[in-house]
Formats: structure tokens, C-alpha cells, sequence
């Protein structure tokens, strides 16, 4: 594929006045068409990532206190802990990753967003099937399947609202103007694609026609990793193709390597889901496929870290830099501890441990919500036609949430690790191996509290923007004073 | 990229692939396995679990069990599963598995509980590690009742399985048939109380105190009700009802004296020692107050499956032993609702340890070398 033949409205084209002043006016007609949909999608997202972050700390101090108000049946640890995952999910990260999609899809479409109402009844939809399912996993409904414990009452209702959501997303490409489609258009595409796609089929082989035995497992896990790599994955790499040559200024490094890096995720990552199923009950092959697929899948990553290159220092300014460069950084420490923890001599130790989960939250908070946040801090203002009123409170969030998931990580990892090791050794009493990781989930606990701080703090800021209380100011907040011309004041 | 149609093409077709690689060619090798048997087509195993068990199922995984216990025992090359023995062992002490988890042995089960983390032990063979009484009795060739169909309340893939003769019917039989009899219907059970051979759960461990027992044959015709037939209100009034039942003119179903039966709920225990290890007043016991059992134990308590309540007159059987600061106090009783005696049913089911032709066994060599092929490796 030729290079030229990838179509890239180049960032730094924006700063041509001749078109300026007409573009200028074309993306704030863009944006107010969008206001509704993705605030809502934005709101209904902080609220679900509140209720998590309190049921993510209810989990971990649950797990080191047992005793702790566990006689309640719906509060019990094995009720919570799928409740904090599934709100995280379903309700904070799909939440706010179409948000940030359907706004970059009309910006990128270039074209004004039709029927707002009708994704806002898919949100709505969406958010009630959270609800239902949220319920449904306390009532003791829960199905027995990895990220997919939503009931089918739940789970169905869902699907309805994201029918909704995706098709406007799909149907927006009709509407674009102009044929180039960007790298990031192409993620989101994908992505919105791939999850009914996957979704169906998951649903469908577990529960309708179900398999047979460990196929449900296998099934299980296909869906459970292509939702991590292709749905919040592909989002979220399609927000950092968009957003760090945004507020930079400069072309994605080189379009070439965009192209081979989006077909080489589509192509491994969704074979990477037996991975978490390392040397049990199923044929040797589909284990080593998996494996495999991890490693080019790795490599993604590469791109972001060559067009950052030179401008790192401007991370000191732009909030949304700062947390989508921490973002696709810790796609490539998620990635590369996926490859280390599914080779076989890890695995042996550290398959039944803690640095599983430790793996998921790099993946989900480390990688995707840190890109996230990083897309509301760029989006939001353009939404509600002000800026975020303290660059206290950004960094606030910043570094909590960094220090945060970089103690849960650690802890994880460290305590995973004693974990493991004790368990494989077969002279040592099984309770050793799980007294010994106790230390670390208190730790790890600690951690969680950082980012709760981390979180209502943002949700405070975010709730200031919703009520209009933002700065009117013509340029955006910069976390620290600034001199003219950085990157960002062209991009906006 | 030139277009929109291609990119859309090679999106839907990058997943079709992986569906392809990792569901449906898998789905094709070993997605439609049936139970193995020698070649009298007696020995039969796997068997679809009990109708308790089965319900037992939905509390382990209502109440999120799988998230901290796996169900599958690794080979002895990818980990030391097998080397591994329980912390509360019993004599002889009892193991992990004899033998790696392979495909055939979940083809009844759904959802297939393989699990993702240990922060409690393994649990393909906790119904193993059961006290030899108790162990769900090994499916052994019984010619009797060949004309079974399909047990009651198993798993639907149970459709594609040709009829288990044997004493699958007995087996599925025993457990339902000897829960309600406890306190229930005084009058309709007692054939039902007799049906029930070696105790194969909780319920069955409680009243079928007298081992001696004969061994009637079993009535398929009055546990088909009884396992599918909604059994939380028979629960409800099970319990209501428990008080005049454990009295004994009208205690139907245990023959033992009810004063030994208040006092004794374990088969071997005397009334001051604990449950031997594994047994279903042991997993009672261990649900209700882990730490009373193991100090070490990270498991929460589920006394949310249990119901505390007035003893008025004796004792009822299938109260727990409970000493220390988690006994409920003079006058009180602790009795497992019927969820509770579920999943201990469902716990005591778990039993890996029938040879299989295509995995090396530790212990028995059941099968040739030649076809210890591992097909799972």
C-alpha cells in the first residue's frame, strides 16, 4: 500500500488560515449537533465510574476482611466482584468510549449528527440494560460467565440499545463528505462492528445453542479478550491516532505503519482469547495460537511512540496529552505483560494469581480509561463551550489515578508473584500461598483509594463543566502557565 | 485504504477467522464428545449431575464461587497440580487430582466452571476428597433399570448422550429422593428415605444415619417430582415444618435415635469433634464459618444459606456442629436452607477421578500406554 494513497486530513493543515475560519465554523456546527447524545453518553459514564470505583474498593477490602458485612447475600464478595466488573465495563468504559467515538466519527465524517433523539433512546437503552443487569448479578442472577454475568433479560436489552448506537455510528459514513477515511475512522468503524459481531456469537454458543463443556469456556474467553482488544482496545487506539496529532500539530508518523498496525491488530488480537486459559483442558494448538498472536499484537503501539517523539515536553501543558500519552504507553506494558504471563513457563506460576488481574486493570484503566479521560479533557470543553475551571483538579487526577493503578499494578504483580510461587510448590499448605498475597491486597487496596480520590474529583470538575460553571476563556486550560504557540492552541 | 466496502469486508472477515479458529473448527474436535464406557457399555463417565447438584450449580455461581476456585486440574508437565494435597487432609491424605482435567470431563456441565483464579484451592475433586462413605459412590455397571431415559433435570446436552443405563438412574435417584423426606411429607416418603444407598450428600448423609440399611431399588417415579418439581417451597415448608418432623413419633425417614442424630449430625464424629474433613457437615460447617474450620481460610462466610432458629423440643438432624463463638448459643440451631444442601450436593459431585482413555493416569493405570495419548495436551 502506498503511503500517499492513505488519506490524512493533516493536522497541521488546520493552522492554513484560508480554510480556517470556514472549518472553524463547520466543527462548531458539528459539535452542537453532537452536545446531547455525548454528554449524556459522558454523564451516564462518570456516574456508572463512581458506583464502580466504590464496589471496585468494596471488592478489595472484602478480600483481605472477609468478615466484612458478608452476611448479606447481595453484598456477598462473589456478588461484588462481578458487579464492580461488569458497571466498569458495560456501564463506565462502553459508556464513554461511544461517546468519544460518535464525536470523533462527526468530526472525522465531517458532517453534522442526524436524530440525536434516537441515540439518546439507545443510551438510554444501553444504560438501562447496565441497570437491569447490574441488579441481576446482586439478586444472585448471575450466568457463571466471565464478563458476561449480565442475565439474559439484561443482556438483551443491551443489545437493543447498542443496535441503536452503533448503526447511527455505521450510518454516519454515509453522510461523510469527502472519501479519505482516517486511521482513526477505521478503528471505530471496526470497533463498532466487531462488538455486535462477537457479542452475538457469545451469546448464541453460550446460551441459546449452547457448546458443549470447556467450548464454553473457549468461547468464553474468545469473547471476553476480543472485548477488551477489539472494542475498548480498537476505541481506544482510534481516540490516540486522532488525538495526539491533534494537539501536537504533526502528522501520525508514518501512515504506512498505521495501515500494516491496524490490520495486524484486527488479525491476531481476536486470537488472542486462550490465552487465559494457559495448559488447561483444551487442545495444545488453540493455547499456542493465542500465545502467538500475542506477540505481533505487541507491536502496535510503536506508531504513537514515534510521533510523540520530540514532543514529550508538551505533556506539561495538555491535560488530554498528557493522559493519552500515559494511555498508549500503557498499551504497550499491557501488551507485552500479556505475552510474558501466557508463555508457558509464567504460566505455570502465574495462571491462577493475582497478575491476572493485574493484567486487566492495565488494560482497562491503564490503557483505555486513562485514554479516555484524556478525550473528555479535549472533548468536553467543545461541548459546553467552556473551558475546565481549576488545572488543579486535572492534576489532581492525573497523579492520583498514576500513582493509583502504578501501586495496584505493583502490588498485583509483586503479590501475584509470591502467590504463584507458593502455590506451585506442593509441600507448602495451600492457605500459604493466599496469606502471603494478603499483604499486597492491602496495598493494592491503598492504591484504590487514590484513584476513588482520583475519580470524584474528576466527576466534581466534570460535574462543574455540565452546570456551565467552566472558564470562558478562549484558550483551553493548560496545566501549568505556558507560552504562546504550543501545540494545542492550534489544534483547537 | 481505498474504500469503504473493503474495509468493512476485512473487518467482519478478521473475526470470522478468529470465530472459525478458536469456536468452530475447536467446536468440531471436541465439541460433541460423549461419555466413555468399556465394552459392556456399563462404566460409564462423565454422568449428568443429580438434579440438587444442578441447582447447587446456580448458588456456586450465583454466589460467584468460580471467581476464587478453579475447577481444573493441570498436567504434570504445565504445573503441580497433581502433586498438591489438601490442607485439611484426612487419612489417606487426599489430592488435587490423580490426573490432568480433560475435555470429556465437563461435557455435562454448564456453564463449565474452569475458573481464572485460586484464592481458595482447586475443587475438580473436592467431592473426591470426600470421607470413603460418603464419596459419591463410583458409577459402577448396575444391569438393573437399563430402560431409564434421559436422568431428570441433567443438562441438556444430556440429549446427546445415548441413554446411561447403569445406575445413573439410581444415582440421580438417591439425592433428591432422600432431601424432602427429612422433615416433609411424613407420609409419602418413606419409600424414598429407604431408596437411598450409601449416602451420596448432604441430605442423604443426614438421614441415612443407619448404613445398614437395605438398599431398595430405587423409585424413578417418585424422584422425578421431587428433583424437578420446584423444590424451594417444598424448602420453605421443609423448614416450617422441620421442628414436629425431627420429633420422634413422626419422624418418618432416620431410624437412629433422635438424641444421637441432635447431637451428631457427621456419621464418625462424636459429639465434640469436628466434621472429618470433606464431608457435607464439614462443608456445611466451613460455609457457614469458614474460620472455624481453617484459621487461615480467606473465604467469606455465606451464613445468608443458613437459618438460625429456636430449637423447640429436639434438636433437628441436620443442624451444624458448631462450637466456639460462631455457636449459636443455648436454644439455638443453625440448619442449612435447601440452596445450602444444593451446593453441597453440587460440591460433593465434583469428582474427577474416573481414569479416562486419553489421559494418563497418576495412580491406576487404567489405560494401555498406547492410547494414554494426551489429546488435550
Amino acid at each position: 500500500m502506498n503511503p500517499t494513497e492513505i488519506p490524512l486530513k493533516s493536522p497541521s493543515s488546520v493552522t492554513d488560515l484560508s480554510i480556517g475560519d470556514v472549518e472553524q465554523v463547520e466543527r462548531a456546527l458539528i459539535d452542537a449537533s453532537t452536545r446531547v447524545p455525548v454528554l449524556m453518553f459522558y454523564a451516564s459514564a462518570v456516574v456508572w465510574l463512581l458506583l464502580g470505583t466504590l464496589l471496585a474498593g468494596f471488592t478489595s477490602f472484602k478480600l483481605h476482611s472477609p468478615d466484612l458485612l458478608s452476611n448479606v447475600s447481595f453484598l456477598t464478595w462473589g456478588r461484588i466482584r462481578p458487579a464492580h466488573l461488569n458497571v466498569m465495563l458495560y456501564g463506565w468504559a462502553s459508556n464513554v468510549g461511544m461517546g468519544t467515538a460518535i464525536w470523533l466519527m462527526a468530526r472525522l465524517c465531517r458532517t453534522t449528527l442526524r436524530h440525536p433523539l434516537l441515540l439518546v433512546t439507545g443510551g438510554g437503552f444501553w444504560n438501562l440494560g447496565v441497570l437491569l443487569g447490574i441488579c441481576g448479578i446482586l439478586m444472585g442472577d448471575s450466568t457463571g460467565y466471565h464478563w458476561l454475568e449480565f442475565p439474559s433479560y439484561a443482556a438483551w436489552t443491551l443489545f437493543v440499545g447498542y443496535s441503536l448506537i452503533a448503526s447511527w455510528a455505521v450510518l454516519m459514513f454515509r453522510f461523510r463528505r469527502g472519501d479519505p477515511i482516517y486511521i482513526t475512522q477505521w478503528y471505530l468503524l471496526a470497533a463498532f462492528l466487531w462488538f455486535p459481531w462477537m457479542y452475538l456469537a457469545a451469546q448464541t454458543m453460550l446460551f441459546i445453542v449452547p457448546v458443549q463443556g470447556v467450548l464454553q469456556a473457549a468461547v468464553n474467553w474468545w469473547y471476553a479478550n476480543n472485548l477488551l482488544f477489539l472494542w475498548f482496545g480498537s476505541l481506544a487506539l482510534g481516540t490516540v491516532y486522532y488525538m495526539i496529532p491533534k494537539v501536537i500539530g504533526r502528522p501520525v508518523y508514518s501512515y504506512h505503519l498505521a495501515a500494516i498496525g491496524f490490520w495486524t491488530y484486527a488479525f491476531f488480537a481476536s486470537w488472542t482469547g486462550m490465552q487465559r486459559l494457559v495448559d488447561g483442558p483444551f487442545p495444545a494448538w488453540m493455547i499456542t495460537a493465542s500465545i502467538a498472536a500475542m506477540i505481533p499484537v505487541a507491536t502496535v503501539g510503536l506508531n504513537h511512540h514515534m510521533t510523540m517523539r520530540g514532543y514529550f515536553p508538551l505533556m506539561r501543558y495538555s491535560p488530554t496529552l498528557r493522559f493519552t500519552v500515559f494511555g498508549a504507553m500503557s498499551y504497550t506494558a499491557f501488551s507485552v505483560l500479556g505475552v510474558v504471563i501466557s508463555l508457558r513457563s509464567f504460566a505455570r506460576y502465574l495462571q491462577f494469581s493475582e497478575v491476572s488481574v493485574a493484567y486487566s486493570h492495565l488494560g482497562l484503566y491503564a490503557f483505555f480509561s486513562m485514554i479516555m479521560f484524556g478525550a473528555m479533557y479535549y472533548i468536553v470543553p467543545r461541548l459546553v463551550g467552556r473551558e475546565w475551571r481549576f488545572a488543579s483538579l486535572i492534576k489532581i487526577h492525573f497523579w492520583a489515578s498514576v500513582y493509583g493503578i502504578g501501586l495496584m499494578t505493583l502490588m498485583l504483580l509483586a503479590g501475584g508473584m509470591v502467590q504463584g510461587m507458593n502455590m506451585e510448590n506442593p509441600t507448602l499448605p495451600f492457605t500459604e500461598s493466599t496469606q502471603s498475597v494478603l499483604p499486597y491486597l492491602r496495598g493494592r487496596s491503598l492504591s484504590g483509594i487514590l484513584m476513588t480520590v482520583a475519580h470524584f474529583v474528576f466527576a466534581y470538575h466534570f460535574l462543574l463543566m455540565l452546570l456551565g460553571l467552566g472558564r470562558t476563556a478562549s484558550v483551553p486550560t493548560f496545566l501549568n502557565p505556558v507560552n504562546p504557540e504550543p501545540g494545542e492552541m492550534v489544534a483547537h | 485504504m481505498k474504500g469503504f466496502t473493503p474495509l468493512v469486508l476485512g473487518i467482519l472477515a478478521t473475526l470470522a477467522f478468529s470465530w472459525l479458529g478458536l469456536a468452530y473448527i475447536p467446536d468440531l474436535q471436541i465439541g460433541h464428545l460423549d461419555p466413555q464406557s468399556d465394552e459392556e457399555g456399563t462404566d460409564i463417565y462423565p454422568m449428568p449431575k443429580s438434579g440438587m447438584a444442578e441447582r447447587g450449580r446456580r448458588i456456586y455461581v450465583a454466589n460467584g464461587c468460580f471467581y476464587c476456585h478453579s475447577e481444573q486440574v493441570r498436567a504434570d508437565y504445565a504445573a503441580s497440580d497433581i502433586d498438591r494435597l489438601r490442607d485439611a487432609a484426612p487419612s489417606p491424605p487426599s489430592k488435587w487430582g490423580d490426573r490432568r482435567s480433560a475435555p470429556r470431563d465437563y461435557i455435562f456441565d454448564r456453564p463449565a466452571l474452569l475458573g481464572k483464579m485460586r484464592m481458595g484451592p482447586d475443587l475438580a475433586n473436592i467431592g473426591k476428597a470426600a470421607p470413603a462413605e460418603e464419596e459419591a459412590p463410583p458409577v459402577q455397571p448396575s444391569p438393573a433399570n437399563p430402560a431409564n431415559p434421559a436422568p431428570p433435570g441433567a443438562s441438556p446436552p444430556a440429549a446427546n448422550v445415548s441413554p446411561p443405563p447403569g445406575n445413573a438412574p439410581a444415582q440421580q435417584n438417591a439425592k433428591p429422593a432422600a432431601q424432602p423426606s427429612t422433615p416433609t411429607e411424613p407420609g409419602a416418603s418413606p419409600p424414598a428415605a429407604n431408596a437411598s444407598p450409601p449416602p451420596t450428600n448432604a441430605a442423604a448423609q443426614q438421614n441415612a444415619k443407619p448404613p445398614a440399611q437395605p438398599s431398595a431399588p430405587p423409585a424413578p417415579a417418585t424422584s422425578l417430582p421431587a428433583t424437578n418439581g420446584s423444590p424451594t417451597p417444598a424448602n420453605a415448608t421443609a423448614q416450617q415444618n422441620a421442628k414436629p418432623a425431627a420429633q420422634p413419633p413422626t419422624s418418618p425417614a432416620p431410624a437412629a435415635p433422635p438424641a444421637q442424630a441432635a447431637a451428631a449430625p457427621s456419621p464418625a464424629a462424636s459429639p465434640s469433634e469436628s466434621p472429618a474433613p470433606y464431608s457435607a457437615a464439614w462443608h456445611h460447617q466451613h460455609l457457614y464459618a469458614p474460620r472455624s474450620v481453617n484459621l487461615d481460610s480467606d473465604m467469606p462466610a455465606y451464613k445468608f444459606l443458613y437459618e438460625k432458629r429456636r430449637v423447640g423440643g429436639e434438636q433437628s438432624a441436620d443442624a451444624i456442629n458448631l462450637r466456639g463463638e460462631v455457636a449459636p448459643g443455648e436454644g439455638w440451631e443453625i440448619v442449612p436452607t435447601y440452596d445450602a444442601k444444593c451446593l453441597v450436593a453440587y460440591l460433593m459431585s465434583l469428582n474427577q477421578s474416573h481414569p479416562l482413555n486419553e489421559v494418563k493416569s497418576a495412580a491406576p493405570p487404567a489405560a494401555s500406554p498406547a492410547a494414554a495419548k494426551p489429546a488435550a495436551k
